[in-house]
């Protein structure tokens, strides 16, 4: 009998030239479907779209300032990257879980490819985190009234991160094959949030994914000194880092892979290095001329005989100011209704990002002071300092108002909206339409007791048209000093205020 | 006929144990038994052939390439399905997520050709009605079709089944002899199993192990033919016997050297199997 032993075959299906790299980039695409149909991930994202959909429908968000909302994208994904990072490590050891690693084995595709191809998956789900990301992002960004530039390095953090937590889910998959490991990773990494989050230091703060400013401080771009772009190397460094670690922990030695995880160890430790060198001198003097010396960096434009003027970025929103001065001055009465306006834009931004003290009231004649933000409670809050200056001639003056004076300067704040009870709530510090508070504006605030919120609320009681004329009849009565509440309800023909009429 | 896998030498040692100890042997196409008690080395040498394990000592090829070196391993492992003795399942897929999952493992990268291969085999495997459902809902002789399956996907030229009708009732044992017959057609199959009715009605060659050798190699008539003269019946059981039973009539089937006079009965496969066992010093339990 003759024995034949066959020659070796070929595979014409399985054996074409990239066949394992093509199979890596098709379990890629099988992990990505598993992974972002996952009950965690799709919770994580349904919270991340609900959140962002009911922020956008804010009244204060119609103004936006695109230096603060291209960060206001990386808090939420932090979320999505937690789901990734439970489900990734899943993923990863779910053979092990489930006893199919012998079998598995035996397959062509070996451990170190299938760790590779759940790294690609992660890619995916922060791939899906940038289209949420520029969803967000481009949603403000569309608004007529949206002001500024955004940071491409700001708006990748959000997607960075999800990178970051899915690979360094699937490293720990690689290092610790328990299932348990990584919930206990998330705890961990709350805690070590939660401590960086407190400390003030800039050098390790800027080791978290995302960096949170603790003031809603808001800056021209080129005066914010958030080292962005080298935090966003670092992030894409550290996530590379751990991808490719975790290949290697799953018997990848390839000289590409270590190759690698070297590159990917320098762009950390540049991008490390780098964000925390501080701010530079040069950052240190334009912010402290922005401070102190605005009008030499800002521009101006005159309407109606009123000037405006604002950092470069803040151009467009001079016709929104002028159309409150317009309002406010509309129901001044004597000289104040021809009194023209400096509004000035002013910053403290000697603090960068973190400073959150209030500016100081001007002394110049007829200026007034307006923020970097607008909408919601900042348009009650600027009208009030208008018809403040409007009332005492400048701002220094104005913040020390005791008297019944308050009612006919809350009255041109908030008399000529269309809900004028509701901008009062809005522009006193505790949200009361009754009793004394302080009212809010871009200096220091006033204080308005009861007496006087008294007679405001009277006269407010009134028809639009009748309490104005009532205002501008006796307008030199209520804007002298020492004129108390009672006295302005007398002028005014409203009832005597019985509450307490002294300031604290 | 044309060898397809080729063993010589191989060895293997467990601390003290040699799980395998010399063992050569020659698979050509068709379904070939792999008999022997627990302990014998079987699923030691499956793993072996399948490339689980590596040898201490020896070689093989498989349809003609050599797992010795990384290149023939990954060439071995295109043309290999395997069905290891206890096949873990991932629950939360479905039976088509499983095999298809099976399938970019062994590199079927085309999406359509896979799903078309997945699907012809879970037809081929009888789960096409159920290829949606998780598997976690899936019976246990469904899910032995679906490991079957994912062995089977992508039509390797080699198969390696480790017991795979243990636990299953007598209807699926006899529903999976029908698949494994027909994935004997061209292609080489090595089936380990403790129960020689599947040798006697799937394998044109059998394979008994015991100590980690080989102590039979040829057809399964051969096999029988080991017994012939050597088994007979009586009304009392033998003391001379290997091995006796009563048997459904009442009377003892003795298995051994049978006393002058005594009333041959007509081997079986069963019979032959248990004097290899008992030629080789092995313990017959009958």
């Amino acid at each position: 009998m003759t024995t034949l032993v066959e020659k070796p075959v070929t595979s014409a299906i399985r054996n074409a030239p990239g066949g394992s790299f093509k199979a890596v980039l098709a379990l890629a695409l099988f992990e990505s479907r598993r992974l972002l149909t996952r009950i965690p991930v799709l919770l994580a994202f349904a919270v991340y779209l609900g959140w962002t959909l009911w922020r956008a429908g804010k009244a204060w968000g119609d103004y936006p300032a695109l230096q603060d909302a291209d960060r206001a994208t990386q808090s939420a994904p932090m979320l999505v990257g937690l789901a990734v990072l439970l489900s990734v490590n899943q993923a990863a050891l779910r053979s092990r879980r489930h006893g199919t690693e012998r079998h598995f084995a035996v397959l062509v595709l070996p451990q170190w490819r299938r760790t590779a191809a759940h790294g690609l998956s992660v890619v995916a789900a922060a791939l899906l985190t940038a289209v949420c990301v520029a969803g967000q992002f481009g949603r403000e960004a569309l608004r007529p009234a949206a002001i500024g530039h955004g940071s491409v390095s700001e708006l990748l953090v959000g997607p960075l991160t999800v990178l970051l937590f899915g690979t360094a889910g699937l490293l720990l998959a690689g290092l610790v094959r328990s299932a348990i490991a990584a919930p206990l990773l998330v705890v961990f990494g709350l805690f070590l949030f939660a401590f960086f989050w407190g400390t003030s230091d800039d050098a390790t703060r800027w080791l978290l994914p995302a960096v949170v400013e603790a003031s809603s401080n808001t800056l021209p771009s080129d005066l914010m000194g958030r080292p962005a772009a080298w935090h966003a190397l670092y992030l894409a460094g550290l996530a590379l880092l751990l991808g490719l670690v975790a290949i290697l922990v799953a018997g990848g030695r390839k000289p590409v892979v270590m190759a690698g995880a070297a590159g990917a160890l320098a762009m950390t430790l540049v991008g490390g290095v780098a964000q925390s060198a501080g701010e530079s001198p040069g950052l240190v003097k334009a912010r402290e001329r922005a401070t102190l010396h605005p009008e030499q960096v800002q521009t101006c434009l005159r309407r109606d005989g009123s000037t405006y003027c604002a950092f470069p970025e803040w151009g467009p929103r001079g016709a929104d100011w002028a159309g409150v001065v317009d309002r406010v001055r509309s129901l001044a009465g004597g000289s104040a209704h021809e009194q023209d306006l400096v509004v000035r834009q002013r910053i403290d931004a000697r603090y960068g990002l973190s400073g959150d003290a209030a500016l100081a009231p001007l002394e110049r004649p007829h200026e007034v002071t307006v923020g970097t933000q607008w909408g919601g409670n900042r348009v009650p809050e600027f009208a009030a300092a208008a018809a403040g200056v409007l009332i005492a001639g400048d701002e220094k003056a104005a913040n020390s108002i005791c008297d019944g004076r308050i009612v006919p300067l809350m009255w041109l704040a908030v008399g000529w909206e269309s809900d004028p009870l509701d901008a009062l709530r809005r522009v006193r510090l505790d949200d009361s339409v009754t009793g004394s508070a302080y009212v809010l504006q871009p200096t220091h605030g006033l204080y308005m007791t009861e007496a006087q919120t008294e007679v405001l609320r009277a006269l407010l009681d009134l028809p639009r048209d009748e309490a104005g004329a009532r205002v501008k009849d006796h307008w030199g009565e209520l804007t002298a000093p020492k004129v108390t509440a009672a006295r302005a309800a007398e002028l005014l023909d409203l009832p005597a205020p019985e509450g307490e009429d002294k300031c604290s | 006929m044309t060898t397809t896998v080729s063993a010589s030498g191989l060895s293997l040692r467990y601390g003290g144990t040699r799980a395998l100890d010399d063992v050569s042997l020659r698979l050509t196409a068709g379904v070939t038994g792999l008999l022997g008690p627990n302990g014998a080395g079987k699923t030691t040498l499956l793993r072996v052939l399948a490339t689980a394990l590596p040898a201490d000592r020896g070689a093989f090829t498989v349809l003609g390439h050599d797992p010795g070196t990384a290149r023939g391993r990954q060439e071995v492992r295109r043309r290999l399905g395997y069905l290891p003795q206890t096949p873990g399942f991932h629950p939360d897929f479905t039976a088509f997520e499983f095999v298809d999952y099976v399938a970019i493992l062994k590199e079927m990268t085309d999406r359509a050709a896979r799903h078309r291969e997945v699907r012809r085999v879970l037809d081929e495997v009888g789960l096409a009605e159920v290829r949606g459902k998780r598997i976690r809902k899936l019976s246990g002789g469904m899910r032995q079709r679906v490991a079957l399956g994912s062995a089977l996907v992508g039509d390797p030229g080699f198969l390696v089944l480790d017991e795979p009708t243990v636990g299953l009732d007598p209807e699926q044992r006899m529903r999976f002899r029908e698949l494994i017959a027909e994935a004997g057609e061209g292609r080489t199959v090595l089936l380990s199993t403790h129960q020689t009715e599947d040798v006697a009605m799937l394998c044109h060659r059998v394979v008994v192990m015991a100590a980690g050798r080989v102590r039979f190699e040829g057809t399964p008539a051969e096999l029988t033919a080991r017994a012939e003269g050597r088994v007979w019946s009586s009304t009392e059981r033998d003391p001379g016997a290997k091995a006796g039973w009563r048997t459904g009539t009442g009377t003892f089937r003795n298995v051994g050297a049978p006393p002058p006079g005594a009333e041959l009965l007509e081997p079986t496969l069963e019979d032959g199997y248990l004097l290899t066992l008992d030629d080789a010093g092995a313990e017959v339990a009958a």
